[in-house]
């Protein structure tokens, strides 16, 4: 017994077994009725207010923070699609001997979810309150905002043979789609990658959480080939909030 | 290509050169004794032979004249502010302390000025400083104290002074005009619309030319003083316990270079007197077209939701600009541009800006009020479908 520590009172078995059989149904229960704001327990950790940096000019990413350390690629200062300021999450800093700051930032692309280390140099530094979770087992969206649940919608994930990548990602930028494309009117373009397709209709294989106009699989269900599909009130209320940068976390 | 060693040397020479100009500017003027004006110091106006006025003059402080008695042209709207003597006792001992004082600053050790445009001279700093005949006084003549309330400076002119047109004397680091001297040989002129400083002890007569003003006295000896439409203004030196209405007698702190530079200064107006030229608007400006998640949807009004912009004061002596948001403090701009960026964000808000300003105008609070709808707080562009789906 470590030193210091109370003293238990010894248990019945009997008692231990009655709350076992309790808390089980009520775990099931409280699965469908988690309020909102209430973070699951399979739900990673992450800060409330994430750290974000633009680029105002294209930077090599490094391996570490100095110019010694390995090139890994040039991450462009605006993104391809839309042509809005690169804005990548920044997870920490250091100061290199020569007294340059350098910033360990996410970076968009393969591998999905990679990080690198970019100068501080000719950057802009601000924040976002707001984070996604992806529960692909539950094929449900969580909104957070300063911490906590405001918004959770059903989804459709990636099917068994494209499955939705999981990790810790960011939105790349967002995108208002024509009528005429599928997956509108909105997509939030992920910096993850698909790890089955490494091109489909033109792009790099490149998750998005998207709508469902003109996809008829229902909501709940894993059919999609990575992507995370949305109702069109759902994706339209996210487009209309989040921005470039914003964490997206894809869990089991 | 130049040679090194040679251009050193000119710029030794060059900085000899202008130290010695500097200090040869400034002749150096030897310890002087107060110049005391004893029962003239009440007296605004004191002429020897008569005093005489056209026009709306406002002189603040005594009036008088001694040996002569007249007095002509004060009644309104000219306007004295203060005690009348016209060959009285008072102001017979006025004319009698003059003539001390006026002594006393003729034979005070001076630097020689003799032939310099006291426009020309450069800040001067406190003591004597002498002009064997004339003296001019062509544009602005800047008196330094040093930070020294009490500091003296004391003109001995041997024959006439005479300012152009517009000329002006500006006080700075503390001189006080109770403390500046000039003992004029002969006659004085202060030009049209001239701030002149200081106590002008001509032995003759003085006249002072229509709109210029005088902080200070006009004190004369043997001859008149004439007056057109001007304002003489003693009253930080104690020539008037009664300060006109409806006027501040500006402290001598006040005398900052900015004073008497007024362009919109009425005439007549004294030389210290606080300028307020001071102007600001506040504009908003939307956001450039470019930034991130910022961009407005075509064709929408801006009036009705606004997806950020740049809230920009511009105007004249704005010396700081605080913004707020709600009240809240975003930006503190103390040098131009005075602009802040304004991200919407959804809900109606009101943006202020408070500006103050170098000079003495007043400081001011503008408003803008927007509305941004969440729509417009984040509205993505239009991009291609290239997902996984």
């Amino acid at each position: 017994m470590i030193q210091g520590e109370p003293a238990r009172a010894p248990r019945r078995p009997g008692l231990r077994r009655g709350v076992r059989a309790l808390a089980v149904p009520l775990v099931a229960l409280c699965g469908w009725c988690l309020p909102v704001g209430t973070a699951s327990a399979a739900a990673p950790r992450a800060p409330a207010v994430q750290p974000l940096v633009a680029l105002l000019e294209s930077h090599a990413a490094r391996t570490g923070p100095g110019t010694h350390a390995r090139r890994i690629e040039t991450v462009g200062a605006r993104r391809p699609l839309t042509n809005v300021r690169t804005v990548l999450p920044e997870l920490g800093s250091a100061v290199d001997a020569h007294g340059s700051r350098w910033l360990h930032v996410r970076l968009p692309g393969r591998p999905s979810g990679h990080t690198g280390w970019i100068l501080a140099e000719r950057t802009r530094r601000s924040s976002t309150g707001w984070r996604i979770d992806v529960a692909l087992s539950a094929r449900r969206v969580t909104v957070y905002r300063d911490g906590h649940a405001i918004r959770r919608f059903r989804a459709v994930v990636g099917a068994p043979a494209t499955p939705t990548p999981r990790g810790r990602f960011f939105v790349e930028e967002a995108v208002a789609l024509s009528a005429a494309d599928a997956g509108g009117p909105f997509a939030l373009a992920l910096s993850a990658r698909s790890e089955v397709l490494q091109e489909f209709n033109g792009g790099p294989g490149q998750i998005a959480i998207h709508g469902t106009s003109g996809l008829w699989d229902p909501l709940g269900s894993a059919a999609s080939h990575g992507c995370v599909r949305l109702g069109t009130r759902a994706i339209t209320w996210l487009a209309r909030r989040i921005g470039s940068g914003v964490p997206v976390t894809v869990t089991r | 290509m130049s040679n090194p060693i040679r251009l050193r040397r000119a710029v030794c020479v060059g900085i000899a050169l202008t130290a010695g100009l500097a200090a040869g500017a400034l002749p150096a003027a030897a310890g002087a004794a107060a110049v005391n004006l004893g029962t003239a110091g009440p007296f605004v106006v004191l002429g020897g032979a008569a005093v005489t006025n056209t026009g709306p003059s406002v002189l603040n402080g005594a009036l008088g004249v001694s040996p002569g008695s007249s007095l002509s042209g004060f009644e309104l709207p000219a306007v004295v502010n203060g005690a009348r003597h016209a060959s009285d006792g008072v102001a017979a001992s006025a004319q009698s302390d003059l003539t001390t004082a006026y002594d006393v600053a003729a034979a005070e050790p001076a630097g020689d000025l003799t032939g310099t445009d006291l426009g020309l001279a450069g800040p001067l700093t406190p003591g004597a400083y002498s002009f064997s005949t004339s003296a001019q006084l062509t544009g602005t003549l800047v008196l330094d104290a040093l930070g020294d309330p009490n500091a003296q400076f004391v003109f001995e002119i041997g024959t006439t002074l005479t300012t152009a047109s517009n000329s002006a004397v500006l006080l700075v680091n503390g001189a006080s005009p109770c403390n500046i001297f000039w003992q004029v040989g002969s006659s004085a002129t202060i030009g049209t619309s001239t701030a002149f400083t200081g106590n002008v002890m001509a032995l003759t007569s003085i006249t002072m030319n229509t709109g210029a003003t005088l902080q200070g006295r006009a004190l004369a000896r043997t001859g008149g003083v004439t007056l057109d439409t001007n304002v003489i203004d003693g009253s930080m030196c104690g020539t008037s316990t009664t300060p006109p209405p409806g006027t501040t007698p500006p402290p001598a702190a006040s005398t900052e270079p900015e004073a008497g530079t007024n362009p919109q200064a009425p005439p007549g107006s004294r030389t210290t007197l606080p300028t307020r030229i001071g102007t600001a608007t506040l504009r908003r400006t939307p956001l450039s077209p470019g930034a991130p998640g910022q961009p407005r949807r075509p064709g929408q009004p801006r009036e009705r939701c606004t997806d950020g912009f740049t809230a920009t004061v511009r105007g004249r002596q704005i010396e700081r600009v605080v913004f707020r948001l709600d009240g809240k403090r975003i930006a503190t701009r103390a040098g131009s541009p005075f602009k802040v960026v304004v991200r919407a964000t959804p809900g109606r808000h009101t943006v202020s800006a408070r500006v103050t300003f170098r000079d003495a105008t007043a400081a001011k609070t503008m408003k803008t009020r927007y509305r941004a709808c969440s729509a417009a707080a984040l509205q993505p562009p239009p991009g291609p479908s290239r997902f996984t789906g």
